[in-house]
């Protein structure tokens, strides 16, 4: 039976009379990753400061590792901010060495670790320079080891990705993936559903503040309808050749129709290609749509609120 | 409490590591030092000044001058050895010193002779186109003096210089003139010049008496004013060091949030262990500086108190009253709390602002809320019963400040509990509001703005972004 190691619970949060958080529920399993997905103001960030109990919620409850966020379990927490800084005019080591120190690591044991990570990331030259002579895409590296010097059970990312050039998103993923393979439960929030769908066993969907979905990425997926695109030369008309299969629009007209088929239940794309032979259309194009997050968050939230607040919260 | 630690230690060592660091803690001891020898290093390198005095009727005028200059300085010796007796006491060894200070002064300017008392010819001498023969060896002449009385009772003096600041010796030979004049015409207009005399010499005897005391014991000394001194001399310094630490405090601050390391630090300690441990640390920095400077202080008080003591002066008496334990104890006492008031306000205003911009609008009333103690502390020197005083060392924000002054004047045992009580419990709230401050504004929902909004009275309030 797997472990619940972040509950939360109905959970609302206003500022200033506007509702961030509206009664949210959602929890993590231990060796999960969860990705926490919605567009920029969808509540993210506050939720997951409620989760640390650096803010506190108004109504509903949070749990992590079973009980309230008290400063002792965090100690078992490994964060990583959205709005990213590191102490600019300390040296790389000792910058990890004190937030291990604050997380409970033994100094030299701190020392040890951070020079070990620092090896692993290929910074181990930096270790005694100073944070303000690094580049900007080897401070964040140095900022992702001190998120993780302590050896987190569990590692909370809030936009990890964002600010991060496509090699760096990579090495981030790997960097996530390697956690979760270590049997540490990651949570990460992100607003480019690509990274979830690539990373997450489980995901939830956030919208204006409120959850729209909590499920795995294929249960997610599976909300989408399945589409088939198909352009013909031929005069047929695929409504009639098609019915009873889905629905079925044609997109374009001329010498080339373009017809798009939302696939029924129970019928894949290979029935689409066999009723069309069946029927002697001659296709010019046969392409199964394969659905995405993006898809699916739209189609769950509706376009209007899956599009980025005004406001961040 | 591991938190605190490390979040104070680092602070501290942030600081440590910074130029800025030594060179405060140097700054003091070496200010000290050039506040000391400045003045002795002036008058050992300003050279010996050479003048000739030419006394154009026939030397009458010269020997009352030199007269009146002698008399003057020892009237100037006898001032200040009277002031010594009544702080130190009656000591040979300082009677001499005194007199030996006054004699090196009077080195300063030598009366030279020219070998002749026309102008024309000493012109070059003045301009520096030729040297005197002196038993220095050849040397310019500083200033050439004629002193003449064309018509009897109107007495003149020429002083040719091209030296246009260094005007003592003028002043001198001039006092020295108005003296031998005022001195001769009472003498002309019949006053006897033994009378003259007794009547410089009348003084009054002027006993200043404490009437909580009796008999011998009532009499008020100067050694007794000294923790009065040193009440002023502890506030000042007091809003300083306050001044300067919480400087430190708010720049820290805004450097920390500008840098966004707050959130994370958030997510491995409290609001409450992050402010407290800001505060310890520069605490500590503060403290830091203070036992540099306190040891080298005590290093020259134990100098000054061993040669105190080999010149039989009542060392132990005055250090008593310097280092009263009825004014450290408070003095530390209210240097804490004044400290954590105005540093809890300060990681607020920081905590609230991106930039020293932003922070400048916040920080103007509290300037003004520090300033204020300065001048009621100028004003306690005084008057340390006025009533503004009085009400003023109620004001909790001042009260650190203005009581230390008050304490060694004997007030009520009322007014101190109640205004420290207050103090405390002032800090207790202050403390408590900047940490909501703080809370509100590291997480970015609070700003400059916010505390703006709360003092547009009938305007409509601005919510936080």
């Amino acid at each position: 039976m797997s472990e619940t190691i972040l509950a939360l619970d109905g959970v609302s949060k206003t500022f200033n009379g506007k509702p961030a958080v509206r009664d949210v529920s959602f929890s993590v399993e231990r060796g999960q990753i969860t990705g926490f997905l919605g567009p920029n103001g969808a509540g993210k960030t506050t939720s997951l400061r409620m989760s640390l109990g650096i803010l506190t919620p108004d109504r509903g409850t949070v749990s992590l590792f079973g009980g309230p966020p008290r400063p002792a379990a965090l100690d078992r927490v490994g964060f990583l901010p959205e709005e990213r800084g590191i102490y600019r005019k300390m040296k790389v080591i000792d910058v990890i060495v004190f937030f291990a120190r604050l997380k409970g690591v033994a100094p030299a044991e701190a020392r040890r670790r951070g020079l070990q990570m620092l090896e692993e990331f290929g910074l181990a030259e930096v270790a005694e320079s100073k944070v303000k002579t690094l580049s900007k895409g080897m401070a964040q590296k140095v900022q992702i080891i001190s998120t993780l010097v302590h050896e987190p059970e569990f590692i909370i990312l809030d936009e990890p990705f964002s600010g991060l050039d496509p090699v760096n998103q990579n090495a981030l993923e790997q960097v996530v993936r390697r956690q979760a393979e270590a049997g540490r439960t990651v949570l990460f929030s992100t607003h480019v559903m690509e990274h979830a769908e690539r990373l997450c066993d489980k995901i939830v969907l956030i919208a204006k503040g409120r959850k729209a979905f909590d499920g795995t990425v294929a249960e997610a997926l599976g909300q989408v309808p399945r589409r088939v695109t198909l352009e013909i030369v031929s005069d047929h008309d695929l409504s009639r050749v098609l019915a009873g299969k889905g629905e079925v629009h044609r997109e374009a007209r001329g010498e080339h129709e373009v017809w798009i088929v939302d696939l029924g239940p129970g019928v894949d794309a290979q029935d689409i290609l066999k009723a069309c032979v069946d029927a002697d259309v001659k296709l010019t194009r046969f392409e199964p749509v394969r659905a995405h997050l993006h898809d699916a968050f739209v189609h769950l939230v509706g376009r209007e609120a899956a599009a980025p607040e005004a406001e961040t919260v | 409490m591991r938190n605190i630690y490390l979040i104070a230690r680092r602070e501290f060592l942030s600081y440590v590591a910074t130029w800025g660091f030594w060179l405060s803690l140097l700054s003091v001891p070496l200010f000290m030092a050039l506040g000391f020898g400045m003045p002795i290093l002036i008058e050992n390198s300003q050279p010996t000044r050479y003048y000739v005095l030419v006394d154009e009727t026939g030397g009458r005028l010269e020997e009352a001058v030199f007269e009146q200059i002698d008399r003057s300085r020892e009237d100037q010796a006898e001032q200040v050895r009277e002031a010594a007796r009544e702080i130190l006491g009656d000591n040979p060894q300082l009677g001499a010193a005194i007199d030996n200070s006054m004699q090196l002064d009077n080195d300063g300017y030598i009366r030279v002779e020219a070998g002749t008392t026309d102008l024309n010819e000493l012109r070059p001498y003045l301009t520096g186109d030729a040297e005197l023969e002196t038993a220095d060896g050849p040397q310019p002449l500083f200033a050439a003096i004629f002193l003449s009385e064309p018509v009897p009772g109107r007495v003149e003096m020429a002083y040719w210089s091209t030296n246009l600041t260094d005007r003592d010796l003028r002043r001198d030979i001039r006092d020295a003139l108005r003296d031998y004049m005022q001195l001769r015409h009472l003498v002309e207009n019949g006053v006897d010049p033994a009378l003259i005399e007794a009547a410089e010499d009348l003084e009054p005897v002027v006993r200043e008496l404490n009437p909580e005391r009796t008999d011998e014991a009532a009499e008020v000394t100067e050694s007794e004013r000294l923790p009065i001194v040193m009440g002023v001399a502890t506030a000042f310094g007091l809003w300083i060091v306050i001044f300067s630490v919480v400087n430190m405090l708010l720049t820290a601050m805004i450097e920390e949030k500008g840098n966004k390391v707050l959130e994370m630090m958030l997510a491995s300690a409290r609001h409450h262990e992050i402010l407290t441990g800001k505060l310890l640390g520069v605490a500590a920095v503060s403290a830091t500086l203070l036992i540099f400077w306190g040891g080298l202080a005590s290093i020259g008080g134990l100098a000054i108190q061993q040669l105190m003591a080999a010149a039989d002066i009542p060392a132990a008496e005055i250090l008593a009253a310097l280092f009263d334990p009825a004014l450290l104890g408070p003095a530390i006492g209210y240097f804490i709390v004044g400290y954590l008031m105005y540093g809890a306000v300060f990681l607020a205003i920081g905590s609230l602002c991106e930039t020293i911009q932003d922070a400048q609008t916040l920080m103007s009333p509290m300037m003004l809320v520090m300033m204020m103690p300065l001048f009621l502390v100028m004003m306690a020197i005084d008057a340390p019963d006025s009533p503004i005083v009085a009400i003023a060392s109620w004001i909790p924000l001042w009260t650190p400040f203005i009581m230390l002054v008050r304490l060694p004047q004997d007030i009520g045992m009322i007014e101190i509990i109640g205004s420290t009580l207050g103090m405390v419990v002032t800090a207790l709230i202050v403390i408590w509001g900047a940490g909501v401050l703080f809370r509100m504004g590291a997480l970015n929902q609070a700003n400059q703005d916010t505390v703006k909004s709360w003092f547009q009275f009938g305007g409509k309030k601005k919510a936080a972004s």
